[in-house]
């Protein structure tokens, strides 16, 4: 009978942290990324008002609330900055910016080539059959 | 703990963690799996098999962790928005489309709001809805905008050394959750406790001395019992022994103090009782020191893994109790919730008392980068003018 520990909220925000921390590392796409980066502050969040709730002082839910202030300037600047990105690559693809990598580094290729992508089955082509109807005659006008 | 002794050989120690916290660390490598086979890879797919060692890592975290009443709503609320927030993240991670990605961020965010108000942070809970709404709208706007013109684009059907980057998160994960649970698991304790209820609950004498061991078996009548010592080593920590001797330096903390000394004193006196007793055999003094330190446990048990400053520095009260103050167990074992009722008002105290330069620079922070976002996007390329 025992209840809910500071430990099990702690777990909770260490596990988010480390998934984002692997999207992060792992995922290409800019915007990704930065979704990953707001899952990682999430986990901190997580964290600190656990803290707070057990220690009894507000100091961790004052902190969370600098924490969304920091996430929302984030926000308009990453998005900002991926905005001028796209404008430059035509793609959202963070290996399109490797000549930004620091000086001696080798450049990462793409080893796998992408699968081909899935052809669309064509359309089926109708093959006229049967009589043309025949088009009603206009009916002179009997004015 | 793992690393105080690791000095000296630490791949022994790691042996040992791995030996004894394996069922910790089981689900955390089929975790670590399941991830990493479903992070999208440019020719293989394996998303039946990751899915599968996904589903099977929840379960088994599941029957590992939840030892907590189940009946009570909050552990129920508890265990779903978390489970709820872990599974969300890693299809979060996982997905191949940024539509599905950020859906499930969202998801992320609901649950972990989930979280707050289970925490007693309410303020908090509307206030991340709100931002984070915001920010996911745009977000979203920007992926229809930009990722969806031309389908899936290649960055998201390939990842960038996916093994490498799911071991760093996942060796970390493991490193937090064994340090976690080295420093704040109370099982040893609980079942020192429960020992100790035996012997409050024990009829006769012979009862009470299966749980305690026979004093007569000792080689020359002398020594120590066993249950008592280890209870005793639980709070040889520094921060209590500076509770049973130091000096307070605030007026309201004193009387606090206080008590929390009295009942460390109290509780290393009652121990040291109970063995006398042992000695001497006598049933009924055994059981109501036994009942004593149970209680006495009880309500000491949130001191365990707690980390706090020294209790000497003046801190400010105005968030709530300072963060040396000694936390107080209640008769259930959980610390007695000191945060204010009033949520949002308390949250205007704390703000506009301790942390005032800290809104101030925040709104500093929000002005420019304000005046930063407008400056990087709207700026025009000479085609587009």
């Amino acid at each position: 009978m025992t209840p809910l520990t500071l430990e099990n909220y702690l777990i909770v925000g260490a596990i988010l942290f480390a998934l984002g921390l692997v999207g992060f590392l792992a995922r290409r796409n800019l915007i990704l990324m930065f979704l990953s980066a707001e899952m990682m502050l999430q986990g901190v969040a997580l964290n600190l008002v656990a803290f707070s709730r057990y220690r009894g002082n507000l100091g961790g839910q004052v902190l969370t609330l600098f924490i969304i202030t920091v996430a929302a300037c984030e926000a308009a600047i990453a998005l900002a900055l991926i905005l001028m990105l796209y404008r430059r690559r035509k793609s959202l693809d963070v290996s399109l910016w490797q000549d930004l990598r620091e000086a001696g580094q080798e450049r990462i290729g793409d080893d796998e080539p992408l699968p081909p992508p899935p052809t669309e089955a064509p359309l089926p082509h109708l093959a006229p059959a049967g009589a043309e109807p025949v088009q009603p005659k206009q009916e002179e006008s009997h004015v | 703990m793992i690393f105080a002794d690791a000095t000296p050989d630490r791949w022994a120690a790691l042996g040992q963690f791995l030996r004894e916290d394996w069922p910790l660390l089981l689900p955390l490598a089929l975790g670590f799996l399941a991830v990493y086979l479903l992070m999208p890879q440019a020719q293989k797919s394996w998303k039946i098999p990751g899915a599968a060692l996904g589903a099977l890592a929840l379960v088994l975290v599941g029957t590992i962790l939840i030892q907590h009443d189940f009946l009570l709503i909050e552990g129920a609320l508890f265990y779903a928005f978390a489970g709820i927030a872990i599974l969300a993240g890693g299809m979060m991670v996982t997905q191949r489309n940024p539509v599905h990605s950020a859906l499930s961020f969202a998801l992320v965010v609901l649950s972990t709001c989930g979280l707050f108000l289970l925490l007693g942070a309410p303020f908090l809970m509307a206030a991340t809805i709100i931002v984070y709404a915001g920010a996911i709208v745009v977000t979203f706007l920007f992926v229809i905008m930009l990722a969806q013109q031309a389908g899936l684009s290649s960055a998201d059907q390939r990842t960038r050394e996916p093994f490498l980057a799911c071991l760093a998160g996942f060796v970390l994960i493991a490193a937090l959750v064994g340090v976690l649970h080295k420093n704040y698991d109370t099982s040893e304790f609980d079942r020192l406790l429960d020992r100790v209820q035996r012997v409050s609950r024990a009829k006769t004498s012979a009862e009470a001395m299966v749980v305690l061991g026979d004093p007569g078996v000792l080689p020359d009548g002398k020594g120590t019992l066993e249950l008592v010592d280890q209870l005793h080593k639980y709070f040889q920590t520094d921060r209590l022994k500076s509770l049973a001797r130091e000096d307070s330096a605030s007026k309201p903390e004193k009387e606090r103090e206080g008590m929390e000394r009295e009942l460390v004193l109290g509780y290393q006196d009652l121990l040291a009782d109970l063995e006398q007793a042992w000695f001497a055999r006598e049933l009924p003094v055994m059981v109501s020191l036994a009942t004593k330190i149970h209680r006495v446990g009880i309500r000491l048990r949130p001191y365990i893994g707690m980390l706090s400053p020294p209790t000497g520095l003046p801190m400010s009260n105005l968030s709530g109790a300072p963060a040396n103050a000694p936390m107080v167990g209640d008769a259930t074992g959980r610390g007695v919730e000191r945060l204010p009722a009033a949520n949002v008002a308390a949250i205007g105290r704390s703000l506009f008392t301790d942390y005032l330069i800290a809104v101030e620079l925040a709104a500093m922070l929000l002005l420019v980068a304000t005046i930063g976002a407008i400056v990087i996007a709207g700026r025009r390329t000479e085609e587009l003018r």
